[in-house]
């Protein structure tokens, strides 16, 4: 199954999702800009303040699954040895950091409206700024570490160390009392308390902001793909 | 209408600053990314230009990633 993630086999692919990609993506976009900022209703409580969430849940939720990602790849590459999902997992962490820093950023803007303050300590926030640590641990293991066996390494112990990190934000609003509210999606059960209306924005944004994702990785997957072929030129 | 969508009820300038700052960090990040895929091809590219012309020849036959990344270049220029 590995063979057909091989770089060679997808590169022809990547070129071409990379243009589907750009073909739609702006479309999506000012279709779910449009329902988020304007067709969407204002919460009875938090009033037009709710609409940061069509930002901050996608962002966060990315963030959280990037990482997660990133550590079963690296559990993978641990029992199976397969150069691919480094590669993979390299080219996720940056776009796990920029989400999980517009989720905090984001987050403290809706704060300030909804609970009076920027910042709190509070379980979910702290975690989510471990979160980014751990990111940026990862993407200055590559570049500080020019041994790709040893940075390799190093990057797979701390994805599957930084792993015990996502229950504790998954959990802490449910663990601890925090300023955060339990969450409104359940994607196991698939259940959700949120009305339609919000439902519909969010899950378009999630959208716009999963094929930018798609885009950016497909981007950095080539430039390690070629990254590679260069190093081994004299070997081909 | 215009004045509800901007000001919303006084949250506009948190909400504006959200999507705002989201768009500009997502910009930056897709613009750096792009700077530097364009980059390893060129460098790519020129590594092939430099080789004899039997030994491009044979490795152009052999990978494909190669033979693309120096079409793609000599398309650019």
């Amino acid at each position: 199954m590995f063979y057909l993630i091989s770089p060679s086999k997808v590169f022809n692919l990547i070129e071409k999702l990379i243009n589907f990609i750009n073909s739609i993506f702006f479309l999506l976009l000012i279709v779910a800009l449009t329902f988020a900022l304007i067709l969407s209703p204002p919460d009875y409580l938090q009033g037009d303040s709710v609409r940061i969430m069509y930002i901050h849940v996608p962002s966060a939720w990315i963030g959280l699954g990037s990482f997660t990602a990133i550590a079963l790849l690296s559990i993978l590459n641990f029992t199976l040895k397969i150069k691919n999902l480094n590669m993979i997992s390299k080219s996720l962490a940056p776009i796990g950091l920029l989400f999980t820093c517009i989720a905090i950023v984001t987050g403290s803007l809706w704060g300030q409206p909804t609970w009076g303050t920027w910042w709190a300590w509070d379980a979910r926030i702290s975690s989510m700024v471990v979160l980014s640590i751990f990111y940026i641990l990862l993407i200055l293991t590559h570049k500080f570490i020019l041994e790709d066996f040893k940075a390799n390494k190093i990057f797979n112990i701390l994805a599957i160390i930084g792993l015990i990190n996502v229950p504790i934000i998954k959990y802490s609003v449910d663990w601890w009392n925090t300023l955060h509210q339990p969450s409104s999606i359940n994607l196991l059960k698939g259940s959700s308390s949120i009305h339609p209306s919000m439902l519909l924005p969010l899950i378009l944004m999630l959208l716009v902001l999963l094929l930018y994702c798609a885009l950016i990785f497909l981007m950095k997957y080539k430039t390690e793909i070629i990254k590679i072929k260069k190093k081994n030129i004299k070997r081909i | 209408m215009i004045n509800n969508i901007l000001f919303m009820n006084g949250y506009g300038a948190y909400v504006w600053l959200s999507f705002a700052f989201t768009f500009l960090a997502c910009a930056v990040v897709y613009y750096k990314t792009y700077k530097t895929l364009k980059k390893y091809e060129k460098d790519f590219a020129k590594e092939l230009v430099k080789l004899s012309g039997s030994k491009r020849r044979l490795i152009l036959e052999k990978s494909k990633v190669a033979s693309q990344v120096f079409a793609s270049y000599k398309n650019s220029i």
